[in-house]
């Protein structure tokens, strides 16, 4: 027995020593990466949209002038691990996400990589309209950001209910008011909401909206940047006009997920809906045709017509260790091919930042296009246009604010006290 | 081999006891201390490192981005003055006093029901802790799907003609905090009545018959032999139900993820909101610590209490 024990020592602390080794060396392989296929990762994680990533990333392979290995990562998990991404040692080379306030959060922190080149170089990207060229541009100057694909919002609803109810789409606020009187006198929830479950972020399109039609697109982001405050009373008239629309609101509107009111949308139970095209990739292909939209009525004509129009593209990590390759990777996808593939693998309703490129062609997707080029002024959301630390502070007041209307100047008193930790943060 | 090599030795066989007792104590072999001191390196990696530097963070004011800056107590202050964190305080409070409660309560009542070996008893016992078996995550979308509007509850309510009490369960702040606790109680009752039949079945059936033999009535049984024999299962159930509590995150953060307006918040769901969507990850650590010493708190205080009891 004494004469195994030093064997079975020796054994063990060769197993030891092997795992230690193992550990060690998968640290040193994976800080030494200058070469190889560039990592993606991507936050867009719906089947419709991953599938088309994939086709991209084979079109791109195919190309010749370089790899991409391609990593899709659940959006929730994606936004609260962005920022870990961004700051490792050795970071994915290339992200989905977000130009504008919420890039430039990471441009100040000089962690995103500087794509001016890619800007100059690229013949597409030259082509690009004035305000997506502003919109990828860094406080410092520089370029940060390549814009691929955008989307709009509007009040949907379906062609055959509006029919067979007898309404039209309203031109003007009171037509609007109008409508949502016939709507509930024929027994219908006029106006869906879903800012319940865990997208409680729905409602503040409604806040967005009232806002860039009452205060102007200018004013609503320097509000979000922390430049006036919630509880002034600009922000009080935003909140007596949804007063006024408020009784016309599905009861159940902060009980249910949007997913779950676009489905009593189709199905008739509730009349329109303030929503974002992604809300076509889980309609049934038959009711996509009977799906139609009207523009956010215009309440002070005074005011410059905005439009929210979030724009989605990439930005790359300023860590990279393949600068070259995702200089291509991006000038890549800047391209009216690489837009179009993916619109096509995608559902559809997204449409190309590239002027020459394809969009899905539909009826619905024209008029999006044409929704946006009428507008002077384009928003993106409540959360690009500030933070998505501040958009909590939304959805606790907003959601507060349909529930107890009476107690708006509270609500907002609050919503400024919670703005002002995060701005300071 | 050892039995073969045993006579070549040429020390009698008395004194090989005595000197390993002496060479013992002095030198730990290199193998045990091997043994002892790796997973302790792994577990001050993983385990102590990381806590020591949440201590840390929640001395700073941090957004996970840049470097942490110190503000000393600062983040205790704030809370001290913060609406939302009382709120998520009581709600812990009372999530403490409601779920705690009533699964020991009823987790004993089901042991005690269920303990007498019948036909078909070990059905029902089953069914009881299937729940402890679903991840909380699925429970919690099967109870979304009660709570819905026009979800089974509701319709429930409506056929038995109760149609005006009708119900955003999940969606209004009176009822969102209770329409979570019940989800969580499903699962911690069948938890709870597993550890209190392992003690049951611990229990001399003699005493019982001596005490059945002194007069003493179902009542008495269970107050005078019952109780004062679960006191170590007890220790167990009250650490076990004080660490679920404060701990309970899953259930509340599928189903209202705090809301609405905070009114379902409990001090681990506004920890992590917080944390890690506010991106205050300084004041998200505060709050951990005092989460932490709540439950380090308790539980110590009653373990030694207990234990003291039991010397």
């Amino acid at each position: 027995m004494t004469n195994h024990q030093p064997g079975r020592r020796r054994f063990l602390a060769g197993l030891g020593a092997a795992g230690t080794t193992a550990l060690l060396s998968g640290c040193v392989t994976s800080t030494s990466s200058s070469t190889g296929a560039v990592t993606l990762q991507s936050n867009l994680s719906a089947p419709q949209a991953k599938a088309a990533m994939e086709d991209l990333v084979a079109a791109y392979a195919k190309k010749g002038s370089g790899r991409v290995s391609l990593n899709t990562i659940a959006a929730e998990t994606f936004r609260t691990q962005l920022p870990t991404y961004l700051t490792s040692a050795n970071p994915p080379d290339v992200y989905t996400w977000y130009p504008g306030s919420v890039a430039e959060a990471y441009a100040k922190k000089n962690l995103l990589l500087d794509l001016d080149e890619v800007w100059q170089t690229s013949p597409d990207l030259k082509r690009y309209s004035k305000a997506l060229q502003s919109l990828c541009t860094a406080g410092s100057g520089k370029k940060d950001f390549v814009p691929t694909t955008y989307y709009w919002w509007g009040m949907f609803y379906r062609k055959s209910n509006f029919a067979k109810w007898g309404v039209s789409e309203p031109k003007s606020w009171d037509d609007f008011l109008d409508l949502c009187d016939k709507l509930k006198s024929r027994g219908v929830a006029p106006i869906g909401l879903g800012a319940g479950g865990n997208t409680a972020w729905v409602a503040s399109a409604w806040f967005d909206y009232l806002d860039i039609r009452i205060n102007g697109a200018e004013y609503h982001r320097q509000l979000l940047a922390g430049q006036h405050r919630f509880d002034d009373p600009e922000v009080r008239k935003v909140f007596d006009r949804w007063q006024e629309v408020l009784p016309y609101f599905d009861p159940d509107g902060t009980a249910v997920a949007f997913q779950d009111a676009t489905t009593a949308l189709l199905n008739g139970r509730s009349g329109m809906m303030l929503i974002g095209t992604f809300f076509a990739d889980a309609a049934p292909k038959d009711a996509l045709d009977d799906i139609d939209f009207f523009r956010f009525p215009v309440i002070d004509p005074k005011v410059p017509l905005a439009e929210e129009a979030p724009t989605d593209g990439y930005f790359a990590s300023a860590r990279t260790g393949r600068r070259d390759q995702v200089h291509d990777l991006l000038s890549y996808l800047a391209t009216a091919e690489a837009q179009e593939i993916y619109i096509k693998g995608s559902s559809g309703t997204a449409l190309p930042c590239h002027p020459d490129a394809q969009d899905a062609g539909t009826p619905l997707v024209r008029k999006g296009r044409k929704h946006i080029e009428e507008a002077v002024e384009i928003t993106q959301f409540f959360n690009r246009d500030s933070s998505d630390a501040l958009q909590p502070t939304a959805d606790t007041a907003l959601i507060k604010f349909i529930a107890e209307p009476k107690n708006i100047s509270g609500i907002l008193t609050d919503w400024q006290r919670e703005a002002e930790k995060i701005w300071k943060a | 081999m050892a039995v073969l090599t045993q006579p070549a030795q040429k020390s009698p066989a008395p004194q090989l006891p005595r000197n390993r007792r002496v060479r013992g104590p002095r030198r730990t072999p290199a193998l045990v201390l091997a043994f002892v001191l790796v997973p302790l390196l792994v577990e001050a990696l993983w385990v102590f490192w990381p806590a020591l530097q949440g201590f840390y963070l929640a001395f700073t004011s941090w957004d996970g981005v840049s470097a942490p800056t110190f503000i000393g107590l600062d983040n205790f202050r704030e809370m001290a003055h913060d609406d939302v964190f009382r709120t998520a305080a009581l709600d812990t409070v009372l999530w403490l006093v409601l779920f705690g409660g009533l699964s020991a309560v009823l987790g004993l009542a089901t042991a005690l029901l269920l303990q007498q070996e019948r036909r078909g008893v070990g059905f029902y016992r089953a069914a009881l802790f299937l729940p402890v078996v679903f991840s909380l995550v699925a429970t919690a979308l099967v109870w979304q799907a009660i709570y819905q509007p026009d979800g089974v509850l509701n319709r429930l309510l409506e056929a038995v003609g109760l149609g005006s009490l009708r119900h955003a369960w999940l969606a209004d702040q009176d009822t969102a905090l209770y329409a979570v606790i019940v989800p969580a109680l499903w699962r911690q009752i069948g938890y709870v009545m597993v550890l209190y039949l392992a003690g049951l079945k611990g229990i001399d059936p003699a005493l019982y018959e001596a005490a059945k033999v002194d007069g003493a009535g179902p009542w008495q049984r269970f107050r005078h032999v019952t109780l004062p024999q679960l006191r170590s299962v007890n220790a167990v159930v009250v650490s076990v139900i004080i660490i679920d509590s404060l701990r309970s995150f899953d259930v509340v953060w599928s189903l209202t993820r705090g809301g609405p307006y905070h009114s379902s918040e409990l001090l681990s769901t506004y920890m992590y909101s917080t944390a890690f969507q506010s991106l205050r990850l300084g004041y998200g650590s505060a709050l951990a610590v005092v989460i932490f010493v709540l439950a380090f708190g308790v539980i110590a205080s009653y373990l030694v209490r207990a234990f003291r009891e039991a010397d």
